[in-house]
């Protein structure tokens, strides 16, 4: 693979290493990293390991249900390089499993258990999957693109029937609330 | 005389016991709660407990036109809303290739300061208050009131401001607004060395506060804390000097560290921090004078407006750290996806159990309140 | 202090917040304070300026605005107003103004009013007005401002011909929107549908103009044609009420509905068009026959949707070929004969037989078509010219404008007068005028065409842009004159010698009725080798014959109908110019109501074309 244009010439390394990974620069300080979900603890490794990007900025989770994936996005900075890596994985949606950074990146612990509990996926070697926000939740993982939000709110809860004077007035007159 | 069904509690042999800290402690930065296991007063083990606020904000985003979302963003972290309002915008003007007119990009940074300074004014307030000194409390919220009637001045709000919109912000400033800001920015400079007295330079607080809750410069870099709690340990990262956006690159300002570590570290870099503002603000005022020109770029009908497909990470250093918003378009009306990465997310759970580890229960709130966790901003 | 981590601190300094003993207070007593000049506190709506668009209630993220139904409020939909009101759930805002920032017509504000305390949740629903939640008039507070404007009110400007290139020829001045004009225009539509009930025909105006949004244009032209088979016709020459009620045009430039439609139409081949306008058509024959006598707009609409309904339609024209006014009133240079063909080709494609130079009369009388056809439709339009019967008119020399319209269209030789004079102020006026105002720029090179209106400038019957067009291309237009008298040459000279105009000085009377009254010192003469006269146009019924004109029931020289165009005469309909006055969407409208109670009557019950889809 080819090197792209305007980028850092060390993450030439990256290209060499890791088979199967490609990376597209992008606007201010952004470098998007495709790579194999096997490849990417190889890929988090190395880039922290040689190249300093040791701050795990986030984990983002996109549920693609038309190609029935999980899209896993580890956005990653370095303090020296000064620029943001964001490594993309699919993984497939059933089951939703996939292997725990904890160890190269202990902020991974929370991003991890947020995921699992958001979206359902586990974290094989995470160290702590329990429920954090969703305590007293049963149903579906929520931001599964599959959960109706509006249409559980409309089942669980009632919308206010209000009766102010105006508009008894106005219903009197044979006005209201239109549909 | 004992009843007959009596009998005695039952001790563990170890004398540990389980605390519930919150969910409506006036110990604790919102509604957030924290278990903690001791041995007489000293933790064992800090369990972090959330979701007391969680309002699903990131699933609501998906459901609302890009524009609506302006309303939810700033509500994300309610002391220092100003930030997520910038990351949100910013991450839609990198999708829809918007772009900022100059003294718009002026007055969001003349924004986001004020929103530091409100927010770190809030934290000397309950920081203090954790060790019993409430008359700090007092100033700092009613001096952080001058700073909220400024917000109201020119957004209309005091709290949920719901002004920066991506492309620009929404209203031009008021007449004469520039002056007024100008004069509270000298308040806050009269006031500054009556903090000190009471603060800083307090035994109590120096007593309380030196030693607290350290965090190791390694430690910290490990665990992913960002903002005024990794620069407490030492390293003078910031977003907006690493990774700029907005007209900061055109700014001087420096960025103020500590080395210790401990809660009273954390606490001065955020007063150090509070001058730094001044001065970037000092430095708005004069190039706003001298910018006309629009505030919004042309937007789309709000009401059909598609955004092309794509992602966007955009980060921003809001008064507790790191924020960033990662926000996917597949080039609808309505984002597909805006995952929100909060700094509190590390500092209120990973960071705060580790910290609490070994500490003692008498500084939990105060720990909490060093690290200036936020935890609507954990929640969402 | 020092950073040292040995210092202690201080326990003296700390004392000094005594000091803030003798300082004033910062709190404030327990009153409201002012708030903000631009502040975001309860709604306040103007409802004099509000049209009851619903917009707010579209933008509302919190579903908090709710559309009030308020009888007794102005009811217009010609004029885009709806009677209904936003109501506000305080359960549900969250005052982030966005209902104020997108409001059409800036009718929505914020006030300055924020205390509202009460145990009585039926409290917290208000319905705004100028007056605010208390009626305490609070000023504004957060109110729309141009630089915020969440809507573009500026018009995509539309490439046409410039005066030079058009002044000789009747090609098409108007060249329709590119892609990405079209997109940006249907862009700017807010979808309240205040287009849709205005429009005579109700046509799904929101609906294509999303669809083009979308560039799905078949989507467009399907949804174009679920009410108008003339859709390149009106594309181009429609009155579009639509665009008057648009709520865009409050404060900008209306949504230019006519001009979309046009370039949707434009983006799809005939082919492709026609497969699209005839779905839904229904394949089994009812073997029930109708008789259309006119070939304009109102006579095939009707015969259209009868065709599609499987009826038997014949349509017989007088003229040699199919269109009424729109090929014999309107020039080519505004609608080109071929797109006119293209829409008539569909309606033939659908099955319907149109018989041209077949005029009802002597050889065709309308009582064989009442025997040999189970229903007959009237449609034959306004196709005489009025008189102003003033002195002098009866000279060869002053003409009528549908005649010469006509004589135009026909191809014939016209004797283009060096000097002419039109009488009259609407369209028909203004589109003779500048008929011949192009033939005498390519005779002679130079146009000498005066128009004279009775209306002052700001009230012209015609188009705005009829008028500024006009002046470009050399037409004077005179404003605020009536005709008094033709006269000749000269005493002996029998060749015409102009018109003598006087100034008008007011049209109605106290009783609103047309009688215009004139200030004789102020006479002008106007040389001119032709007068035309295009003062309005009369229908010319003589073909129904003394006894069917005898059973009608008539009213001020238009037959009488029904809501569904039935006449008093059982098995005829009459619709269009001849029963509403000239307008091509009225006359689209009229045909769809025939062409339905016709449908009814020859036993097809209450299916419709709608609903069939």
């Amino acid at each position: 693979m080819t090197q792209p244009k305007n980028l850092p010439s060390s993450l030439d390394i990256i290209l060499h290493e890791i088979p199967g990974v490609r990376m597209t620069p992008k606007e201010g300080r952004r470098i998007r990293v495709d790579s194999s979900p096997d490849s990417l603890p190889a890929l988090l490794e190395l880039l922290k390991g040689r190249m300093g990007f040791m701050h795990l900025s986030a984990i983002s989770c996109v549920d693609w249900p038309e190609t029935d994936e999980f899209e896993l996005i580890y956005h990653v900075w370095s303090y020296e390089q000064k620029s943001l890596v964001s490594a993309h994985v699919s993984i497939s949606r059933d089951p939703g499993r996939f292997v725990s950074v904890y160890d190269i990146h202990t902020p991974a612990g929370f991003y991890e258990r947020d995921i699992h509990e958001m979206f359902g996926v586990v974290f094989v070697g995470s160290p702590n999957l329990r429920k954090f926000i969703l305590t007293s939740w049963d149903g579906p993982p929520p931001m599964l693109k599959s959960f109706d939000t509006l249409g559980y709110v409309n089942e669980t809860y009632g919308w206010v029937d209000y009766q102010p004077d105006w508009l008894r007035d106005v219903e009197g007159k044979g006005g209201g609330i239109e549909s | 005389m004992r009843p007959e069904n009596y009998s005695p509690v039952q001790h563990p042999p170890s004398h540990e016991y389980e605390l519930y800290f919150g969910p409506n402690h006036p110990g604790i930065e919102g509604n957030y709660a924290i278990r903690v296991r001791l041995n007489g007063d000293v933790i064992q083990e800090a369990i972090a407990d959330g979701g007391y606020l969680h309002r699903g904000f990131e699933k609501l985003m998906e459901q609302r036109l890009w524009i609506q979302n302006i309303a939810l963003v700033p509500r994300i972290c309610v002391p220092d809303p100003v930030p997520m309002e910038e990351a949100y915008a910013r991450a839609v003007e990198a999708l829809g290739g918007l772009e900022v007119p100059e003294r718009a990009q002026w007055i969001r940074v003349m924004m986001l300061e004020i929103s530091r300074i409100c927010s770190h004014l809030f934290t000397f307030g309950g920081n203090a208050a954790t060790i019993g000194l409430y008359t700090n409390m007092f100033w700092g919220i009613s001096m952080r009131d001058l700073f909220l009637d400024l917000f109201e001045e020119i957004t209309g709000a005091r709290i949920y401001h719901m002004y920066i919109t991506p492309g620009g912000v929404r209203r031009d400033l008021p007449e004469g607004v520039l002056d007024r800001l100008e004069a509270t920015l000298d308040e806050m400079e009269r006031r500054t060395p009556e903090f000190e007295d009471l603060f800083f330079d307090n035994a109590v607080v120096i007593k309380r506060a030196r030693g607290t809750g350290v965090i190791s410069l390694r430690d910290a870099l490990a665990w992913g804390v960002t903002g005024p709690n990794l620069r407490g340990s030492g390293l003078p990262s910031d977003v907006r000097r690493d990774d700029p956006y907005l007209v900061y690159p055109d700014l001087e300002f420096d960025i103020p560290t500590e080395v210790e570590g401990d809660a009273l570290a954390r606490m001065r870099v955020r007063k150090a921090e509070v001058v730094q503002s001044i001065r970037i603000l000092r430095q708005v005022i004069e190039r706003l004078r001298g910018i006309e020109g629009p505030i919004r770029c042309p937007l789309p009908n709000p009401l059909a407006w598609n955004i092309p497909a794509g992602e966007a990470y955009t980060r921003v250093e809001s008064s507790k750290g790191e924020v960033g918003f990662f926000a996917v378009s597949d080039g609808g009306p309505k984002p597909y996806r805006v995952h929100v990465r909060g700094p509190s997310q590390m500092h209120a759970v990973q960071v705060l159990e580790r910290v609490l580890k070994g500490g003692r229960l008498e500084d939990v709130a105060q720990i909490m309140f060093s690290l200036d966790a936020c935890p609507p901003e954990v929640d969402r | 202090m020092d950073v040292t981590p040995k210092y202690k601190g201080s326990f003296v300094k700390p004392l000094k917040a005594l000091s803030h003993l003798f300082r004033e207070p910062v709190t404030l007593p327990m009153v409201p304070r002012p708030a903000s000049d631009n502040y975001r506190g309860f709604h306040v709506n103007d409802w004099e300026l509000c049209v009851g668009c619903g917009t707010c209630r579209q933008i509302c993220d919190n579903a908090a605005i709710r559309m009030i139904h308020i009888p007794g409020l102005p009811d217009d939909p010609a004029a885009g107003l709806k009677p209904r009101r936003p109501a506000i759930d305080y359960g549900r805002c969250c005052w982030c103004a966005l209902c104020v920032d997108i409001c059409p017509t800036g009718s929505l504000a914020l006030s300055r009013e924020y205390v509202h305390v009460s145990p009585d949740m039926n409290t917290y629903f208000i319905l705004p007005d100028e007056k605010g939640i208390h009626g305490l008039n609070f000023p504004k507070g957060w109110a729309k401002t141009d630089d915020a404007d969440l809507l573009d009110l500026a018009r995509q400007p539309m490439p046409q011909r410039d005066p030079d290139s058009r002044g000789d020829n009747f090609d098409e001045i108007v060249h329709g929107y590119d892609d990405q004009a079209a997109i940006l225009e249907a862009s700017r539509c807010i979808q309240c549908g205040m287009c849709h009930e205005a429009c005579p025909a109700n046509m799904h105006a929101p609906e294509y103009i999303r669809a083009i949004w979308e560039g799905d244009k078949e989507r467009a032209v399907r949804e174009i044609y679920r009410t108008n088979p003339f859709p390149e016709v009106c594309g181009r020459v429609c009155t579009h009420r639509c665009e008057t009620a648009c709520s865009i045009g409050k404060r900008g430039a209306p949504i230019a509905i006519r001009w979309l439609k046009r370039h949707a139409m434009a983006a799809l081949d005939d082919e492709r068009v026609r497969t699209i306008a005839l779905e839904g058509k229904v394949e089994d024959r009812t073997g029930k026959s109708v008789a259309v006598i006119g070939s304009g707009p109102a006579g095939l609409t009707a015969a259209f949707d009868l065709a599609k309904l499987g009826h038997a339609v014949t349509v017989f024209e007088a003229k040699p070929e199919p269109g009424g006014m729109m090929r014999y009133g309107i020039p080519e240079y505004r609608l080109p004969y071929d797109r006119l063909d293209a829409d008539i080709a569909v309606i033939r494609a659908a099955g319907v037989d149109i018989r041209c130079d077949s005029p009802v009369g002597p050889d065709l009388p309308m009582d064989k078509l009442r025997d040999d056809f189970d229903a007959v439709m009237l449609a034959t339009g306004l196709g005489a010219g009025r008189s102003t019967r003033v002195p002098g008119t009866d000279h060869p020399d002053v003409k009528s404008a549908v005649a010469l319209l006509d004589a135009i269209t026909r191809g014939e030789s016209i004797d283009v007068p060096g000097r002419a004079v039109v009488i009259g102020g609407g369209n028909v006026a203004f589109d003779i005028a500048r008929s011949l105002a192009r033939l005498q720029r390519k005779t002679s090179g130079r146009v000498d065409m005066t128009l004279v209106a009775l209306e002052e400038r700001d009230h012209m019957l015609a188009d705005e842009e009829e008028v500024v067009e006009a002046r470009e291309e050399g037409v004077v237009v005179l404003n605020g004159r009536g005709p008094r008298q033709v006269v000749l040459a000269g005493p002996s000279d029998k060749t015409l010698g102009g018109l003598e105009t006087v100034r008008c000085l007011s049209i109605f009377d106290e009783e609103g009725r047309f009688h215009p009254k004139y200030d004789d010192g102020d006479v002008m003469l106007h040389e001119a080798d032709m007068v035309i006269e295009a003062i309005g146009q009369a229908s010319d019924t003589g073909y129904l014959g003394e006894d069917l004109t005898e059973a009608l029931e008539w009213a001020r020289g238009r037959i009488e109908v029904g809501a569904d165009g039935a006449t008093s005469v059982s098995g005829l309909w009459a619709a269009g110019d001849m029963v509403e006055g000239p307008d091509v969407i009225h006359a689209v409208a009229a045909g769809h109501r025939v062409a339905e109670s016709i449908h009814r009557f020859l036993g097809g019950g209450t299916t419709t074309l709608e609903a069939a889809e």
